[in-house]
């Protein structure tokens, strides 16, 4: 009945999927990153394998501190993500009525304009001549000579955390619907406050749907690079914009490929010592409990 | 008590507002008489929105993105999901490795993974095209719909698989019947992130893209150059609308659909 | 409801490959060229008006455009194996596909307008004289100031200038800041030694101080000129063009160390099966109609001289130097590098990028 059958049939479809269009190109890059060069192609054999690239991005001193800085900007922005989203998602998940659907869905149809006319219209708010300044201006709040929150890593942060807010909402979102009911009004029943209920009860309960949201930003965010582009400015470029200077201009796939996995097995890393500090595993087995 | 529930709606109007400033932005450009994204405003045309109706390759990339975002959220969802049962209710060796693998999709910066998209598909042979631009997407889309789904079956109770297995139901049957409708509202959820990944997406799609063009790709064509840009923010401006359109005809459907 | 599901979920997966369908590529025996030709370009470039001539004598072929966002984005997806007949990059980028292999000897005797191309132009395009591309467009690269904030601009340090602090915008490109670099420390852009790399980077380092961002697209760069917040910047003359139309006060330095030029040019693929059809196309793009459209329409220079008198716009004539013939000579043609140089001053402007 509820044999390995079942198991390998659930398994068998996505893990094929991602054997084939992701580990393999994955490995590909990760032996790439053992060659000296790019000399021959990508198909070349015959080639020494050697570290130089992990060795000089690791003593080099120049790469790897932005990656700690990296990693810091996807942990403010995931956290002040999650935190942000977590209303809208606790309104969503507890709201009655009929049009949840709707409501979710118009969080996300922004997102399926243009990224690129997005920002630029967002570059435009919060430009020189944009309503933002001309409106800080009027107040007498700043002289219109230079863009307020653009060009800057905290324009990198802020725009960051609105990209990413109403995607986040969503795992929130479905975290919190899985809450029985009945259990909130047994605490009320049993005389705890909204606040109080909310604090034992639905709070612990839709961590899962949290840390999902939190794990959702914080990964990709490590690795950001069109945000610092666009309105970084001079001193907001973070690792990934690196990895793209290098593979990218510089079609050193070699040594892209080099920090990448560097970046890979770091954030796998904070990954794993988070989840033990945090004791993730029994979270989730209590709160299953 | 009453003011606390009053502040989350308002909340989420404020976020709502806040999310489709920049898009009001674009809309106020659309009609704008001049080539420039810049104040002041010109005059108002509705020249954009003809030439946008009239350009036919803009038309075709838009079609292109719909048919390959609905394509790859719908399969993106369903093994999701897949991964998402397994993974949360079942024991098997390896169980870490493959919840690690099914995100680190997300870790891979996507000119690397496009890179190496393309020498894997050059190297086998295949053409590439849509369906490939729609394999990509697959790939990085799943760690987004398993993430999802899986937070809304951690924790399944149990007791109500147990139920329907004493009432004589078969795995399948309590697949389709108890579990899926259960998880549907965390499934649409997945549904709708897979489609925006896939639908705006530009660095694999630039690698993996065959003849056809999808959207973004062939926006990035168009951005640049001033004559050509306004009838791009004039169909921006038409998809908001659209979707919008459609989410509410679907909402009346649906409450239409209910009350019989 | 379920069973609808499920038809819904076949209708759609039926539609994606029929959408999809269709999309293989015919082969053919050797004898017979296909009827077709593929091009890796950069965008706004695939217009039927870059390639009229072309069109013009071979309606039925159907000529396809795949895009690359930058000349390391070309060079990557041949690299990898995209497989494109045609395609088109800047000067630097030759000696790197002629080194891999790429590109096939084009056949200058079936060039029906290669002889209207300046001697100087044809060498850009030739290795141990043999000559792999044909060079079409190319344009200047300098300073552009705004009149109104910045008195007259004669050098390129006006880009490191502390007086234009936070009004300072830089291409985003490591063989360009170098090339920059080497003016202004008066070093031979050619050759480049490690010493002079280092103190080329300090140089860009430093100048993160006055520097409010690096742009990478001229819509971005234009649209600071517009507003104000950009008041000296490396352009080219695209960007100074339609910035002289729309009135902004601007103006382009003629730099005492010299502007930089650029070149672009077409090649052809060495496993091309259509080289015949390949070489009638650059054979177009070498023609009147094609160049007009280029120099009018994307304000880009065109090779062939004979074909300037077409410019009538004042700004036009103003923004390619039309009007002033000796520019050519003060002007540092990009030469082209290795790949090691190449991949040294990339990672030069890397650690630009990471520096504090």
């Amino acid at each position: 009945m509820k044999g390995s059958g079942v198991r390998w049939a659930l398994l068998l479809p996505p893990g094929l999927v991602l054997l084939v269009l992701f580990v393999v190109p994955v490995l590909m890059m990760v032996v790439t990153s053992f060659r000296p060069d790019l000399r021959g192609g990508p198909f070349a054999w015959g080639w020494e394998p050697t570290i130089e690239h992990y060795q000089s991005v690791i003593q080099g001193g120049d790469f790897l501190p932005l990656l700690w800085t990296s990693a810091r900007v996807a942990l403010l922005v995931s956290f002040l993500a999650c935190a942000l989203a977590y209303p809208v998602a606790y309104y969503l998940a507890f709201r009655l009525g009929r049009s949840t659907a709707l409501l979710l869905t118009l969080l996300i149809i922004p997102f399926w304009t243009s990224y690129l006319l997005r920002m630029i219209a967002w570059k435009i708010i919060l430009g020189s001549n944009g309503a933002l300044n001309s409106f800080l201006s009027f107040l007498g709040l700043t002289d219109t000579s230079a863009p307020v929150l653009l060009y800057s890593r905290s324009a990198v942060v802020v725009t960051l955390i609105y990209v990413w807010l109403p995607f986040v909402a969503l795992p929130i979102y479905a975290g919190l619907l899985r809450i029985d009911r009945s259990l909130l009004e047994a605490a009320a029943d049993l005389g705890a406050s909204r606040f109080q209920a909310f604090r034992k009860v639905t709070l612990p309960l839709s961590l899962p749907g949290v840390i999902a949201a939190f794990v959702m930003v914080f990964i990709p965010t490590v690795g950001e690079y069109v945000a610092p582009i666009l309105v970084g400015g001079t001193r907001g470029a973070l690792y990934g914009n690196i990895i793209e200077i290098l593979f990218g201009d510089g079609i050193n796939w070699p040594l892209g490929s080099a920090l990448a996995m560097l970046m890979l097995v770091g954030v796998f890393a904070l990954i794993v010592i988070a989840a033990r500090v945090l004791r993730v595993g029994r979270l989730i087995e209590a709160v299953e409990r | 008590m009453i003011s606390r529930f009053r502040v989350l709606p308002a909340y989420y109007v404020f976020l709502v507002v806040l999310l489709y400033l920049p898009l009001m932005v674009l809309l106020l450009f659309s009609f704008n008489d001049g080539t420039a994204l810049s104040f002041p405003l010109r005059g108002f045309t509705s020249d954009w929105y003809e030439g946008m109706l009239a350009n036919g390759q803009l038309l075709g990339a838009a079609r292109n993105s719909a048919v390959v975002g609905i394509g790859v959220s719908t399969v993106a969802t369903v093994l999701g999901t897949l991964a998402a049962i397994a993974l949360v209710r079942y024991k098997f060796p390896g169980k870490t490795l493959f919840l690690m693998v099914a995100v680190t999709p997300l870790l891979v910066p996507f000119l690397i993974l496009g890179v190496a998209l393309l020498i894997l598909f050059s190297a086998l042979d295949v053409d590439r095209s849509l369906l490939t631009v729609g394999a990509a997407h697959v790939v990085v889309a799943i760690p987004y719909t398993v993430l999802i789904v899986a937070s809304r079956l951690v924790g399944f109770d149990r007791n109500l698989e147990e139920a329907a297995y004493d009432l004589g139901a078969s795995f399948p049957y309590f697949l389709r019947r108890v579990l899926v409708p259960l998880i549907a509202p965390a499934m649409l959820a997945a549904w709708l992130v897979a489609f925006t990944v896939s639908f705006d997406e530009f660095v694999l799609a630039s690698f993996t893209i065959g003849r056809e063009p999808t959207l973004p790709v062939f926006i990035f064509g168009q951005v640049r150059f001033a004559n050509r840009f306004p009838q791009v923010v004039a169909l921006a401006s038409v998809v908001m609308i659209l979707s919008l359109g459609l989410v509410l005809l679907a909402q009346r459907l649906q409450s239409a659909w209910t009350r019989r | 409801m379920k069973e609808t599901g499920r038809l819904s979920l076949l209708a759609l997966l039926m539609l994606l490959a029929v959408a999809c369908g269709g999309q293989a590529t015919t082969t053919t025996t050797a004898a017979v060229e296909p009827d077709e030709l593929t091009v890796l370009e950069w965008a706004f470039y695939e217009v039927p008006e870059m390639w009229v001539e072309f069109g013009e004598a071979n309606p039925d072929t159907d000529v396809v455009f795949n895009f690359g966002a930058s000349d390391a984005d070309i060079y990557a997806k041949i690299l990898a194996g995209s497989g494109e007949d045609i395609m088109h990059f800047y000067t630097p980028y030759l000696q790197f596909y002629v080194d891999e292999g790429l590109i096939q000897p084009i056949d200058t005797t079936r060039l029906t307008n290669w002889s209207k191309v300046p001697t100087g132009f044809q060498e850009s395009c030739t290795i141990d004289g043999v000559v792999y591309c044909i060079p079409w467009d190319w344009g200047f690269s300098s300073v552009l100031y705004r009149t109104d904030q910045i008195d007259a601009v004669d050098s390129w340090s006006a880009l490191f200038d502390e007086a234009n602090a936070g009004h300072v915008s830089m291409w985003d490109d490591g063989p360009g800041a170098v090339a920059i670099g080497a003016y202004v420390l008066g070093a031979d852009e050619a050759s480049i030694t490690d010493e002079q790399l280092e103190e080329i980077k300090q140089m860009w380092i430093d100048q993160k101080d006055i520097n409010l961002f690096y742009w990478v697209d001229e819509a971005e760069l234009e649209a600071g000129f517009t507003s104000g917040d950009v008041w000296a910047a490396y352009a080219w003359n695209g960007a100074y063009y339609r910035l002289l139309s729309a009135g902004v006060p601007v103006a382009y330095a003629d730099p005492a160390e010299g502007r930089n030029s650029w070149v672009g040019q077409y090649a052809i693929s060495a496993d091309t099966d259509s080289y015949n059809l390949a070489l009638e196309f650059l054979d177009g793009k070498l023609g009147e109609q094609t160049a007009t459209h280029l120099l009018v329409d994307y304000a880009y220079g065109h090779v062939v001289p004979e074909y300037f008198s077409v410019v009538e716009d004042e700004n036009l004539v103003t923004a390619l130097s039309l009007d002033d013939p000796g520019i050519l000579d003060r002007t540092n043609f990009t030469v082209p590098i290795s790949q090691e140089q190449h991949g040294s001053y990339v990672e030069m402007w890397a650690e630009v990028k990471a520096a504090g």
